[in-house]
């Protein structure tokens, strides 16, 4: 920080003094005379102006602790209780978490196919949104076309419409069966092919790439174009220019899309749920960790359980980002950071 | 103070908006008026053809009852009973339901369901009912539901289907090797597009008829599992030497197809399900039933009594209702009146009701039914024991362990471990 010295040569605290002054000023009535006991009637006013904060704050107050806060620390509680619903929760420790690890198959293989889909799904998304993002900041006409173009398939791609659309394309016989016949490639069905089924969903997710593209676009712009201009006057050619000028400079852009991305994709369920009906088929490809928390939970009541995985989810994708942050350091340039 | 009187405004509206619930449901009451308007939720399971009878039913209804508005809602078997659940957790369940022997236990233990006895013989006749029918809907001494119709589990084959591919028919209670050579001749004539049918060791079903020939239920009266984990495996052992002779329907392809079943979507010519799924399959086929036959289940011990009727489904009344009466009214139609048997058949298995069977004009398929289930007579056995609380959730693991199998993704030793593991689970409530 800068010190300026006044004319007095004391550092300047005397300018924050006048502003609060001003402040008190307007907030009493212009023209009133002052009077002796002012200094309480200011702290009366400060106490009407925090209950008048807190009052408009009390929407969300109460949103916030009656939908958010409650209702995490009762699933936090049922983690660890068996509960039907039905008839009132019973204490069982760390029972759920037991059973998870050491007694439950079909939640070991919903993490593993979960964490495939997130770790395939999201570099692959990232890497698409980015090449279109690159694509459209080169080009001069209809780049605001292309971008809505682009951008639509994220706005509609989780609706249940697509998920149907989805299901109907890569059945047996379906357009993409059929066109890639065309090609003499015959996979057959892929919505009831354990090995086909994932690569359809993680196709559906890159088809929405638009949400990320657009940042990757705002973040383009701002790349200064002196610095391609100093790299091609040093030889530099347009995959060094991407590596050693782009990348670097949009480095904070990839990380936040990253970790956007990362998280959103632990949330995958409309999709999976229609695609399968509701069933996470073929044999378990589907069964997302979120689908199979909603099953625990809503079909077989087990609630107490479902809890238990939720909040192991929520623990698991927070030292997802907490590695990242971490790592962050080493990778993520910030312009402003080396003065 | 002008900004603090804002603020306490929008506390205010806000604690309004909260407390947009609430309200106690009435009780039975004695001046109640059936012209009084009065709107009733109306919840079933199955597919659009049973939609259209039950909006048939309901036009039929409101001749009677014109003030009485019912707003139908319906969703498939699995997806109807999660809604339910979630409902039944908030204690909103619809006035009117379509309700299943597999969760009679549980919401009757919870008392979810209305206790029907006040409603009995005023609002909801039973004349049309035997004492063992009536007996059906009563848990722990109350009665919460009364049946809709009676089924039994039965083979369909799909006659039109067969005579197009140029295959031989299916004579009924054939022993199960039987069966496998015949749904083998079948998928060779149907030369990949058309199978003899579905593996039937996915079904818990067939497990159980399999089970009962040998004297023994899935589970006994205390709810205890009455099978070996070795009876299981050596079950599930017999369903991969059929699908391994490619005479059943690859499991890849009825995956595609569901929420229909192989049968439903014209791809097999046998399925074995219970006797009123016909109609449905009529619907999903998007042909009429006449191309549908009805024959006995494989036999797993000659003499044996393996087979049994059970209430296909029944009507229950949810006790948050606030419209008991009126809801009583609109069960009775459903149960009773011939309008409504005219309007149904058998759609909802051979009616409980002899007032509601005076009304069903027994169509081809129904005289089918009727015919099938006389037929099996020599078979019918005792009924099970009202099934256990979170038996839906055992089928439904079932089911999808046998899918598992058929994929190959998991071996028999594993899903008979998952099965047991999980209905351990289940039971220790």
């Amino acid at each position: 920080m800068v010190t300026v010295p006044t004319p007095t040569g004391t550092p300047t605290a005397r300018g924050s003094g006048r502003t609060a002054e001003r402040r008190t000023a307007a907030a009493s009535p212009a023209g009133e005379p002052r009077r002796p006991g002012r200094a309480s009637g200011g702290a009366a006013a400060a106490r009407r102006e925090t209950i008048a904060g807190y009052g408009f704050l009390a929407p969300w107050l109460v949103g916030f602790f009656g939908l958010t806060v409650g209702p995490m620390a009762v699933s936090l509680y049922l983690a660890f209780t068996r509960y039907d619903i039905f008839t009132p929760p019973e204490w069982v420790g760390f029972g759920n978490f037991v059973r998870m690890f050491t007694d439950d198959p079909v939640f070991l293989r919903s993490a593993q196919v979960t964490l495939e889909y997130v770790l395939i799904g999201t570099p692959v998304k990232l890497a698409a949104a980015l090449a279109i993002a690159l694509l459209l900041n080169s080009i001069t006409r209809g780049s605001g076309f292309f971008r809505s173009a682009f951008y639509t398939p994220s706005l509609i791609g989780a609706s249940v419409s697509v998920a149907i659309v989805w299901r109907a394309m890569f059945a047996g016989d379906g357009a993409v069966d059929s066109s890639l016949q065309i090609l003499g490639i015959d996979l057959g069905g892929w919505v009831g092919d354990v090995d086909l089924a994932i690569p359809m969903m993680i196709i559906l997710v890159v088809w929405q790439f638009g949400a990320p593209m657009v940042i990757f676009l705002a973040g383009l712009k701002q790349v200064p174009t002196e610095l391609y201009e100093a790299a091609q006057v040093d030889g530099a050619g347009p995959v060094h220019r991407f590596w050693k000028v782009t990348v670097p400079m949009l480095s904070p852009v990839i990380f936040f899309n990253l970790l956007l991305e990362t998280i959103h994709a632990f949330q995958v369920f409309g999709s999976a749920f229609i695609i399968s009906n509701g069933s996470g088929a073929p044999g378990g490809r589907l069964n997302f960790i979120t689908l199979y928390m909603y099953k625990r939970g809503f079909a077989d009541m087990q609630m107490g359980y479902a809890a238990a995985i939720a909040w192991v989810v929520l623990v698991v994708v927070a030292i997802i980002a907490a590695i990242m942050f971490r790592t962050a350091r080493s990778w993520v340039y910030y312009a402003g950071d080396n003065r | 103070m002008k900004r603090f009187k804002i603020a306490i405004a929008a506390v205010a509206s806000a604690a309004l908006l909260l407390a947009g619930c609430g309200g106690e449901p009435a009780g039975p009451s004695s001046d109640f008026d059936p012209n009084a308007p009065v709107t009733l939720d109306l919840a079933f399971w199955g597919n659009d053809t049973r939609a259209g009878f039950y909006k048939n039913a309901i036009a039929k209804f409101n001749e009677k009852y014109p003030k009485i508005t019912v707003n139908s809602t319906f969703l498939p078997f699995p997806e109807f009973w999660e809604k339910r659940q979630i409902e039944a957790a908030g204690r909103d369940l619809p006035d009117v339901m379509q309700f299943d022997y597999a969760y009679l236990r549980q919401y009757s233990q919870n008392k979810l369901l209305l206790d029907l006895k006040p409603y009995l013989g005023k609002y909801i006749k039973t004349d049309g009912f035997t004492e063992s029918t009536l007996g059906i809907g009563v848990v722990n001494g109350v009665t919460t539901a009364l049946p809709i119709g009676t089924n039994a589990w039965a083979m369909f084959t799909n006659t039109a289907l067969l005579t197009k591919s140029g295959a031989g028919a299916y004579t009924g209670a054939t022993s199960w090797d039987e069966y496998a050579t015949w749904m083998g001749s079948v998928s060779k004539a149907g030369g990949g597009s058309v199978w003899g049918g579905t593996d039937p060791t996915g079904r818990i079903q067939n497990f159980e008829i399999s089970l009962r020939a040998n004297g023994k239920n899935l589970f006994d009266d205390a709810g205890a599992a009455q099978f070996t984990k070795a009876e299981l495996a050596e079950f599930w052992g017999k369903g991969a030497q059929v699908r391994g002779t490619g005479a059943t329907i690859p499991t890849k392809r009825l995956l595609e197809v569901a929420p229909k079943s192989g049968f439903g979507a014209g791809l097999t010519t046998s399925e074995l399900t219970w006797d009123n799924f016909g109609a449905g399959y009529a619907g999903d086929l998007g042909a009429d039933a006449s191309g549908l036959a009805l024959s006995a289940p494989p036999v797993t011990k000659a003499g044996a009594k393996d087979l049994y009727l059970k209430p296909s489904m029944l009507h229950a009344i949810a006790a948050n209702s606030e419209h008991p009466e009126a809801s009583a009214l609109l069960v009775d139609f459903l149960l009773n009146s011939q309008e409504a048997g005219a309007v149904f058949g058998t759609n909802r298995g051979l009616p409980a009701s002899s007032t509601h069977l005076a009304g069903v004009k027994l169509d081809p398929l129904s005289q089918k039914i009727l015919d099938y289930e006389t037929s099996i007579k020599d078979r019918l056995g005792a009924a099970p024991p009202v099934p256990v609380v979170g038996y839906g959730s055992i089928e439904e693991k079932f089911r999808q362990l046998g899918e598992e199998l058929g994929l190959g993704t998991v071996t028999v030793e594993q899903a008979v471990d998952q099965f047991f593991s999980e209905m351990d689970t289940i039971l220790k409530k």
